[in-house]
């Protein structure tokens, strides 16, 4: 009941939203699909933004099964970009790309260890960790690409741009679809599969579920929490490797839109069963391009894409990760 | 002697929106709700008293809407976590989202282009009251019923519930000061900055939480993290461009410094772990 409730109150904020605008709430959803899926043009658009989605939902998703919140995966991301993109400038061709991915994934998981290890070994809080990470992260990719790794040539805060040719390949034209996309569902399979079937999937879970009891069980639970902040942390690098080697070819001052923060409500909105992450990913792309549209086609602002996002990973939430209510007086 | 009186100044302008914002933090978390939202309240009232105050033009009004709608959401916030029993993380996620959606929203539709500058606030009122508010709080936490409940809940509610009080009333009021304090805080951002840019608050949300932290969740330590931190962040304004000690260290590795602190705090490399025992708790 309570959760209808939610509901409607959220589908009648929107309504209300989108009627101060001035927008006709019919049309607005009909540019909101229409920019998003409607031509080859705007899905592979929104293509851009699925497999990064996909990719660090993995990683957000992984995470949680460990009882940890990585919030950092927007930190992760931004400095995998970064080391991918500055790998593969220095060592051209297919080497470089591989080489570039790797150094992406050891450097995720390096800037989410710190938020592991202060977990498991002195009890602060992953998220206020994480969020820290995030920051840091933000400012001294910046100060790279404003410093030594700036692209001569350009005006702006950039890297030089990799050579096309040397990109992911697409496997897939008109509309245009990176490989990037085949290794973001290997990876939505390989983690469903070995947290499934695995002794180190089942004792990550169980170390999540109830760490006291897992301890109990004979399983090192702080080393299993290090360990997959570590792992969650190397997705979140990978899958901003990918966005440079797929998509954008160069990293720039600002680079990840706030993938990260979307990710959580994508792995939120999958709950326990990694499959989810396929709608949950789709549902957040198509609001993310979805919502330029509306704000060119019919002057909806932007802003309230967020609107929707916050007021869906609230209802989510109140579906899936309700606590036992205390009962009071 | 002007470059002393300049660095005090921005000091002062910059550290008291984060005094208000983390001792607004503090009766959120002390009472037992980790509050990762600050800055997605602070944020808006920004928007709130910016629009308020040009339509009205009554800066007064302006305030008192935007610590309305800090309110608002700290609300949300309560119910969310206390009557709904939701993560107070993950609400706060959605709070922070909401309230830039609904800002970026509000300033893109209702600004007008052409509006000339915003009337200052009485600045003066606001830093003494920031400045002395950390040790009211501590007076109030050390010698009063309501500060006493308010520790006694942040560190054991199950006992603070069993000795007959109640955790969520306890923090139905505690977010109401997070509300008021992080209005206020939003008040003084957008006077201090005259005209309203998207995602006015910049992180800042975070960084008095930072600050918080650093001053292990107490009043008067939390009060000199804020004040230290404005302090590099005028620091660095100000030696922009020359060097020091012989190298020029990029902005960006000063803006670094609150959240490294936090850190090296958080790993308990700065004496022992002083979390509320009961943060997070239901």
């Amino acid at each position: 009941m309570k959760i209808w409730a939610l509901l409607a109150i959220a589908v009648g904020l929107v309504y209300g939203a989108l009627v101060v605008a001035g927008a006709a709430p019919a049309d607005t959803a009909q540019s909101l699909i229409q920019g998003s899926l409607g031509s080859a043009k705007a899905l592979e658009g929104t293509m851009k933004h699925f497999t990064p989605l996909l990719i660090a939902g993995v990683a957000v998703f992984f995470a949680l099964r460990a009882g940890l919140f990585n919030i950092g995966v927007e930190g992760q991301f931004t400095v995998g970009a970064l080391v991918c993109a500055v790998v593969a400038l220095r060592m051209p061709g297919w080497l470089g790309l591989i080489a570039g991915i790797l150094a992406a994934a050891v450097a995720g998981a390096l800037w989410a260890y710190p938020a592991g290890w202060i977990k498991a070994m002195r009890g602060g809080h992953e998220v206020i960790s994480t969020i820290m990470l995030n920051n840091i992260a933000g400012q001294l990719s910046t100060a790279a690409v404003a410093g030594p790794f700036k692209d001569p040539n350009q005006q702006g805060t950039t890297t030089a741009s990799i050579d096309p040719a040397l990109m992911l390949p697409s496997i897939w034209q008109d509309p245009r679809i990176s490989a990037a996309l085949l290794v973001a569902v290997l990876f939505v399979i390989g983690i469903w599969r070995w947290l499934g079937r695995t002794v180190p999937g089942y004792e990550l879970q169980a170390a999540g579920a109830n760490p006291r009891a897992a301890t109990l069980a004979g399983i090192d639970a702080p080393k299993v929490t290090i360990r997959a902040m570590a792992i969650s942390g190397a997705i979140g690098g990978i899958a901003g490797a990918l966005q440079v080697v797929a998509y954008e070819g160069r990293f720039f001052a600002g680079f990840s839109s706030g993938y990260g923060f979307d990710a959580l409500g994508v792995a939120l909105l999958a709950g326990s069963n990694p499959l989810i992450l396929f709608p949950s990913a789709a549902l957040f792309a198509i609001l993310a391009k979805g919502s330029t549209t509306i704000q060119v086609m019919n002057g909806v602002p932007k802003g309230i894409s967020f609107v929707i996002l916050g007021l869906l990973i609230v209802i989510f939430a109140a579906i899936r990760y309700r606590k036992v209510p205390v009962k009071e007086s | 002697m002007n470059d002393l009186r300049l660095l005090l100044e921005g000091t002062v302008i910059l550290g008291t929106p984060l005094i208000l914002a983390a001792i607004g933090g503090y009766f959120s978390e002390r009472s037992g709700v980790i509050n990762i939202a600050l800055e997605g309240k602070m944020l808006i009232a920004t928007i709130t008293v910016w629009l308020v105050t040009i339509a009205t033009g009554q800066p007064v009004i302006g305030v008192a809407a935007g610590i309305s709608a800090s309110i608002l959401f700290s609300m949300f916030h309560w119910l969310l976590t206390q009557r709904y029993s939701l993560d107070p993380i993950v609400s706060g996620m959605a709070i922070n989202a909401i309230a830039f959606g609904a800002a970026n929203f509000l300033d893109k539709r209702f600004t007008d282009p052409d509006q000339a500058g915003f009337p200052k606030l009485p600045l003066m009122a606001f830093w003494v009251f920031a400045l002395m508010l950390p040790f009211l709080v501590w007076l109030y936490v050390r010698h009063t019923r309501g500060g006493l409940r308010l520790l006694a809940v942040g560190s054991d509610p199950d006992k603070a519930r069993q000795m007959g009080v109640f955790p969520q009333r306890t923090r139905f009021m505690a977010l109401i000061a997070t509300g008021v304090l992080c209005g206020l805080a939003g008040a003084l951002i957008v006077s201090n900055a005259g005209s309203y840019v998207d995602n006015m608050t910049a992180g800042r949300g975070f960084i008095a939480l930072a600050a918080l932290i650093l001053g292990g969740w107490r009043p008067l330590p939390t009060l000199a993290a804020c004040i230290a931190f404005g302090f590099f962040y005028q620091l660095q304004i100000q030696l922009q461009g020359t060097q020091v000690l012989g190298i020029s260290a990029p902005r960006e590795l000063w803006l670094c410094l609150p959240y490294i602190a936090t850190l090296v705090a958080l790993a308990g490399l700065l004496g022992r772990n002083r979390t509320p025992a009961g943060l997070g708790k239901p």
